[in-house]
């Protein structure tokens, strides 16, 4: 890894031209990791280090191996010289044009610049075009929505500019940010290949502008796309394919390259909120929350990713917490489409799911695409009985992202509850593609299929068994193996499932109707098998509970050591004393 | 979700309906203002003609876009006479004269003049009043109502695209885009749209696929190589893109036509191109045609161009949930059974099957009723059943048949419960257990101890009661058309088996078949309560304006071009009739069924007319598959009756009208031929060949395919039997007994056992042939099937004949009680046994003397051998010409014995040596 020092360099420059750009949000993730870069203590003042006072305590808790500070051998980052400015100090027209920009006035910032033609001259009139037209798009999508649903309004700057952005690039006079907004241009309208080119020209030749990545991230949609990029191997390429992975759900693989990161950006907030994504989409609950509450300790107006942190929360039934999340992002930004989740999501956990819905919605309002608010929406006119709504919402969530399988799981989850568990299957079948590693779906699978309408217990047990083994948290899935193995008639199967269930019960540490069920079966099983030893153990410890079990298993006994003494004791009773 | 949507005024003001309000003012001018304009009108005629072309523009469903203003002057001028220019003029300056917000304004308020008040009593002489209740009336309070909702946003864009909507039409010239064409690269991402969407590559190298590997599987065999038309019709679509990109290379004024083109095809992705849905109405009827089309010409049908249609219309109508609905039907028939699968799951999450005609449902009714899933399941049945996957079908309809229970949605049991039936007939099923889980309630609940024939008849009964009960009457009709169906082939038991035994005589009813034949053709005078106006009202109106395009060239025409030449064949639109589409189908089938049942039964006569009733009457409203069911029953009956050569001629013809895409009937019935006269001509390797094409058209999945696995398993042991290798011949026709004993195909079971009878026969072992003629006898008294009966006694006449002389007399009576039925009924090869058989018995009766009466004889083996040469049989002709040699011989006429015995020896040749004869027929392609 090139030095932080030159890290820090290059960041700095860089905010400095992108927001020289008008580039904010580019700007703004770049000055978020050039604070996130370490410093040297020897350096600075402790003023310096109070903002990343704090983050240490996770990085301690948290680093399971060293591979952060001791770079792979063989990487060698190319640095990419830094770009020069064409014109050293900007023209009047430029600052004029900027301010307008800054004002929200694209339309005028285009208009002041349309004689300029610097790179950068260009580049910002182009820039604000493209903004205006997405201003006006927005505006016709509200006015224009026809009887049937959205209306095919477009940006009517695309033509243009695209045709101009190729002219530029065909003469080799267009800079990386021109590029950048050339391949927006094209994705826009539905180029996505020659997008793909002309984004991984951008950053190539300028790699510290994130909005490229982003961009280039959304076209790669299979890891073969992204394995045929050339990229050059700078820096900012492992944030990018950390990012790329978690989107394939390459999750272990992005946290890796995340930590990696780490060792650099050891107080990046935004690196921090991947890694409890890709921990969430684990299911690492208790990580995330920690990590969440380290953030928002150093980040307290943080709203980005904190729906996330309310589905922990939410999961984790944290009456208090959730409320007092949603009372701070109220207070900061109410009309953000995380907010609503948020508070959509307290109010499922209280069980107002009428509210909730109200939140959800308006989250859907902020954002049409917003995908957890449809999934969460859904499961709420699960919560409510309406099942119909329900259905529209999770397909909505499926059309949006294929690749949802929370939506598809519950589709099916609101067809087997209108008594279609065939046609359930099928959503459940998606679900299950998308998510293999998740007992949780095989598990539901398994119980639609043994419903008394299906009754297709064969498919049930091949649907346990890969929930048992794909870590089943509540362990479930063995017990319903063996219960299910008895019910066939398959005792030797019934029996090693049993006993596994109670293993892991021991394990555990948990008693209930399951363990005497467990025990109970055991005991007799092996009376018939003849094994009476282990049969008497299962029985003795049977005897431990109350209830009927007890004396079924004092009759085992009973019978066993009959057996056992068989005619011995015949003959001993018969003998005199 | 209905309730994010915003309330739904599903009618919105268009540049073009403003056009058509401009018209509708000139075909009813407003009294009170006076207008610049005269009275244009010459003839009442010409005023009434206008008036039905505002009728069919308001109505009609051919696209799913409104016409632009060029398309529409052209019409006028079509219609206009003398006024033609005038008309469009008038109409286009109007238009341009709309240049600001309150001329709009100013127009709509006009607009109400036209219309008559409610207190209209005093009405001035020759005024035209348009009644407010009319059609026109209706549009245009519409486009008022419409037109006074809009914000002002909304007006500002109503000019906008006015605009845009006069400038295209004034610049609807070669260049319209040019200026796109001129940036290169910009070109060269516009083409790789266009390929993206139009080029068939997928199916195109998937079919190239099938064709290599056919062509490498049969090398010499080629004959039965079609690249069906369909294919043809894709490869032009491909060339129609190559051609274009030549075009660009050249770079030449070509252009313009390319322009065209694109316009066409990407009208929808082009953002200034004003493009408007028609009204919701207009499109659902659309969908509809559509959907009808699809089903009629299945797989013939355009698929990728439909598909490029129904994505730019989800794309402008996004809550049009109707689309996936054809989506779904589109794959179904092009059979991708992944796509047509998540279409039709997208379809019922979206709609909840709740979606109809101009219904949008209101927030809250949605939210309180269950929605109707127990459709979606219905559907799902139905499409795997499609795809010959009878086991998920039946759990499926199961299921539907539970939902709708609970939901008690009885018009949808009554068509689960006919689907029920209509797999179960459709599909061999052997044993209940195997393939009905324990939850099958419907079947379950009768009793298991029911065979599954008599669980399919109770099936039939309850669900033809139902559908009684539910004024259904189209269900009513294909209910009794099952029922004929079964009657056909089943014999009813009774169902209790206990309680005094009813001397019951176990046969197949004719009686009854004809019954619910007739019954089911009631239906054309009671459909009227079930069909709904809108449809045949679209329909009739798309009819008169495409009479009107004909010439020009509209997208429907294109469409019909891009499917090849073939095309022609179909009229997408017929004639309209008052009669719905679906009406007609049921009836059509009626009769189809009626030949087949004739066919059954063994009446040649009445099975061709009937299926030449079919042909000529029903053709149009019918699926394709079916009018080629009709014509193959009618080159079968050529072929049979007339010779090969006749049938071979009819069959070209046929080939040319439908696609033969595998599996086709008409594929079917061209190997079923060629394999008859393969064996007939002696080429037994050909048969041999051709048979076993047969067998691989068939389904490897168990109970599926039934007709086709024991049509080439018949066929196989007939080969076989003729290249006299008995004991595997009759190991395969054993075989085949068994399959069709365990699925209960008694009908078959008669064929087979006579062709194991005739295996004994040729193989010299008469003794064992007699129980199997006897017992195919016997099939055939139950099950009425004459003309078969007739063809076992001769078998069994030839039998007994082979059995020696003293039982040529017992032969003899056979034979001749037999012939009124074959001399009737029978084709030209059975008609040629007989005679044979005829002769034989009276040359081995001892007691019969040829000197005395030779024409007794003679005459039955002439007309043998007349027949015969026909056919080109020349086995069965060298035996005629040997016996009438012999005759000859006796009777000491040396010259005619030598004559019989030169055509003896030619057929014998012909039959040594196939391989010489170059037939043309076999080469036909």
């Amino acid at each position: 890894m090139s030095s932080k020092d030159s890290c820090r360099n290059e960041l700095r420059f860089a905010i400095r031209q992108l927001s020289d750009r008008c580039l904010y949000s580019a700007a703004k993730w770049a000055a978020e990791q050039l604070v996130g870069i370490e410093q040297d203590p020897a350096k600075f003042t402790p003023s310096h280090t109070r903002f990343q006072r704090g983050s240490s305590s996770i990085r301690r808790r948290f680093r399971t191996n060293e591979i952060a500070s001791t770079p792979t051998a063989g990487v060698s980052y190319v640095s990419t010289p830094v770009l020069e400015e064409d014109e050293a100090v900007d023209g009047d027209f430029y600052l004029l044009a900027k301010s307008y920009f800054d004002c929200r006035e694209y339309r005028r910032t285009a208009h002041v610049l349309r004689d300029q033609t610097g790179k950068k001259a260009v580049f910002l009139r182009c820039y604000a075009l493209y903004l205006a037209g997405e201003k006006r798009k927005e505006e016709e999508m509200i006015e224009l929505e026809g009887p049937l649903g959205k209306s095919d309004a477009v940006n009517h700057e695309l033509v243009s500019l695209e045709r101009e952005l190729s002219t530029l690039r065909k003469n080799g006079t267009v800079d990386p940010f021109g590029l950048y907004l050339y391949g927006l241009v094209l994705k826009e309208k539905g180029s996505e290949n020659l997008a793909r080119t002309v984004l991984v020209e951008s950053v190539n030749s300028y790699p510290w502008n994130w909005n490229a990545w982003t961009e280039l991230q959304s076209l790669c949609t299979t890891i073969d796309i992204l394995n045929s990029l050339n990229l050059n191997n700078h820096w900012m390429k492992d944030f990018f394919l950390a990012s790329v992975y978690q989107e394939l759900r390459m999750h272990n693989e992005s946290l890796g390259k995340y930590e990696y990161l780490q060792g650099t950006f050891s107080f990046s907030n935004y690196i921090q909120a991947q890694i409890a994504k890709a921990q969430y989409s684990l299911r690492e609950f208790e990580q995330v929350e920690i990590i969440f509450d380290e953030l928002l300790r150093n980040d307290p107006y943080r709203v980005e990713d904190m729906d996330m942190y309310s589905n922990v929360l939410y999961a984790k039934e944290c009456f208090s917490a959730l409320s007092y999340l949603a009372h701070r992002v109220f207070l900061t930004d109410k009309y953000r489409p995380e907010s609503c989740c948020i508070i959509g999501n307290y109010y499922s956990l209280k069980g107002q799911h009428e509210k909730s819905v109200v939140y959800f919605r308006r989250a859907l309002k902020l954002n049409k695409n917003y995908l957890s608010a449809w999934t969460l929406m859904g499961h709420e006119y699960v919560e409510m009985k309406n099942t119909p709504a329900a259905v529209d919402a999770y397909r909505r969530a499926v059309d949006i992202n294929p690749c949802d399988y929370r939506a598809w799981y519950g589709l099916g989850q609101a067809y087997e509850m209108m008594f279609m568990p065939y046609y359930a299957l099928h959503y459940f079948r998606k679900s299950v593609f998308l998510q293999p590693n998740d007992s949780r779906l095989w598990i539901a699978m398994a119980q639609c299929y043994e419903t008394d309408q299906l009754q297709m217990l064969e498919d049930a047990i091949k649907c346990y068994k890969r929930a048992a083994n794909c870590n089943d948290t509540e362990a479930i899935a063995l017990h319903q193996l063996a219960k299910l193995s008895k019910e066939l008639k398959r005792s030797e199967e019934a029996a090693f499932y049993y006993k596994k269930d109670l293993e892991r019960m021991e394990a555990e540490e948990r008693e209930g109707p399951n363990m005497v069920e467990a025990l109970l079966f055991l005991a007799t099983y092996y009376k018939s098998q003849k094994r009476f030893e282990e049969a008497e153990i299962y029985c003795t410890r049977l005897l431990d509970y109350t209830g009927p079990e007890k004396e079924t298993a004092k009759s085992l006994l009973r019978g066993m050591r009959k057996a056992q003494s068989g005619f011995p004791s015949m003959d001993i009773e018969h003998l005199p004393p | 979700m209905a309730a994010m949507l915003k309330p739904p005024g599903n009618f919105s003001v268009t540049p073009h309906k403003v056009s058509v309000c401009i018209v509708l003012q000139i075909y009813a001018p407003p009294a009170q203002i006076t207008l610049p304009f005269p009275f244009p009108f010459s003839s009442i005629a010409q005023h009434n003609r206008l008036g039905m072309f505002l009728l069919a523009l308001t109505k009609s469903c051919d696209d799913i876009f409104e016409p632009k203003l060029d398309e529409l002057i052209t019409q006028l001028r079509e219609i206009g006479g003398e006024l033609d220019h005038w008309l469009s003029d008038h109409l286009t300056c109007r238009l341009s004269s709309l240049s600001s917000p309150d001329d709009l304004f100013n127009f709509f308020s006009d607009l109400r003049g036209i219309l008559a008040g409610p207190d209209s009593g005093v009405v001035v002489d020759d005024q035209i009043i348009l009644d407010s209740n009319s059609n026109l009336g209706v549009f245009l309070r519409r486009c008022i109502l419409a037109f006074n909702l809009l914000s002002f946003e909304g007006v500002c864009h109503l000019l906008t695209n006015i605009g845009t909507y006069c400038k295209e039409a004034l610049s609807s010239c070669p260049t319209y885009e040019l200026p796109h064409l001129d940036d290169s690269s910009n070109e060269v991402e516009a083409l790789l749209v266009y390929e993206n969407m139009d080029l068939e590559n997928f199916v195109f190298d998937k079919v190239t696929e099938e064709t290599e590997a056919r062509k490498m599987a049969s090398e010499k065999v080629s004959f039965h190589i079609h690249a069906p038309k369909a294919l043809f019709g894709l490869i032009e679509d491909i060339e129609v893109s190559a051609e274009l990109k030549f075009k660009h290379r050249e770079k030449t004024g070509e252009a313009s036509s390319f322009a065209h083109h694109m316009k066409d095809t990407l009208r929808g992705i082009d953002p200034n191109g004003g493009i408007f849905l028609r009204t919701n109405w207009q499109i659902q009827g659309y969908l509809c045609e559509q959907a009808d089309a699809i089903e009629k010409h299945s797989c013939s049908f355009p698929l990728n161009a439909f598909e490029s249609i129904l994505r730019q219309l989800q794309k402008l109508a996004p809550e049009l949930h109707r689309v996936h609905f054809l989506r779904y039907l589109n794959n179904l028939y092009h059979n991708d059974y992944p796509a047509s699968l998540e279409n039709l799951h997208c379809y019922f999450d979206y709609s909840a099957g709740a979606e109809g005609f101009d219904f949008v449902q209101p927030t809250s009714s949605a939210s309180n009723s269950f929605g109707r899933y127990e459709i979606a399941l219905l559907c799902l049945g139905m499409m795997h059943f499609h795809f010959g996957h009878p086991k998920q079908a039946l759990e499926v309809l199961t299921e539907a048949v539970r939902v709708s229970q609970q939901q008690s949605n009885d018009t949808c049991l009554a068509y689960t419960l006919a689907a029920i039936c209509n797999l179960l007939s459709a599909i061999g099923i052997s044993s209940t257990t195997e393939i009905l889980g324990s939850s099958y309630g419907p079947v379950t609940s009768i009793g298991t101890s029911l065979s599954i024939q008599q669980q399919l008849f109770v099936l039939l009964r309850r669900s033809l009661k139902r559908a009684d009960g539910l004024k259904l009457k189209r269900l009513v009709a294909s209910n009794r058309l099952a029922m004929a169906k079964f009657g056909l082939t089943h014999v009813q038991r009774p169902l209790l088996s206990f309680g005094p035994k009813a001397s019951m005589k176990l046969k197949t009813c004719p009686v009854n078949v004809c019954k619910e034949l007739r019954l089911s053709s009631h239906l054309i005078s009671e459909f009227s309560t079930e069909s709904s106006i809108m449809i045949t009202d679209g329909v009739f109106s798309t009819a008169w304006l495409k009479n009107l395009q004909k010439p020009m060239g509209s997208l429907v025409l294109s469409l019909e071009n891009a499917s090849g030449a073939n095309s022609n064949a179909f009229h997408f639109c017929a004639q309209p009739n008052s009669i719905p589409g679906s009406v007609l189908q049921l009836l059509g089938s009626s009769y189809l069924l009626r030949a087949t049942a004739w066919e059954i039964y063994g009446s040649a006569p009445l099975a061709r007319i009937n299926a030449l009733v079919y042909a000529t009457c029903f053709s149009n409203a019918s699926s394709s598959a079916d009018v080629a069911l009709a014509y193959t029953k009618l080159i079968q009956h050529l072929a049979v009756f007339k010779g090969h050569r006749e049938a071979f001629a009819a069959l070209k013809l046929v080939e040319e009208k439908f696609c033969s895409i595998s599996k086709s009937r008409i594929l079917l019935l061209k190997l079923q031929l060629l394999h008859e006269r393969a064996l007939h001509l002696g080429h037994l390797k050909l048969a041999q060949q051709v048979c076993d094409e047969l067998g691989v058209l068939a389904s490897s999945v168990t109970g599926v395919d039934m007709e086709l696995k024991t049509e080439a398993s018949l066929r196989h042991a007939r080969t076989l039997l003729a290249a006299n290798q008995f004991g595997q011949a009759a190991a395969v026709a054993h075989s085949l007994f068994c399959m069709c004993y365990k699925f209960n195909l008694q009908v078959e079971n008669a064929t087979v056992l006579l062709l194991l009878a005739e295996i004994h026969k040729k193989s010299g072992n008469a003794v064992l042939g007699l129980p199997y003629a006897l017992a195919s006898l016997s099939f055939c008294q139950s099950f009425n099937l004459d003309l078969l009966k007739a063809s076992a006694t001769l078998t069994l006449a030839e039998l007994w004949l082979s059995l020696g002389s003293n039982h040529a007399e017992r032969a003899s009576i056979l034979v001749q009680g037999a012939l009124p039925m074959i001399l009737g009924h029978g084709g030209l090869e059975l008609r040629s046994r007989a005679y044979i058989a005829e002769a034989k018995c009276y040359l081995s009766n001892p007691s019969f003397s040829v000197f005395e009466n030779s024409e007794v004889v003679l005459d039955p083996l002439r007309q043998a051998t007349e027949e015969l040469e026909i056919l080109e049989y020349h086995e069965l002709a060298a035996e005629a010409f040997y016996l009438i040699a012999m005759v000859f011989d006796k009777l000491g006429q040396l010259e005619e014995r030598e004559e019989a015995a030169a055509s003896f020896m030619k057929h014998v040749k012909a039959l040594e040596n196939p391989q010489n004869e170059q037939d043309p027929l076999f080469n036909i392609h």
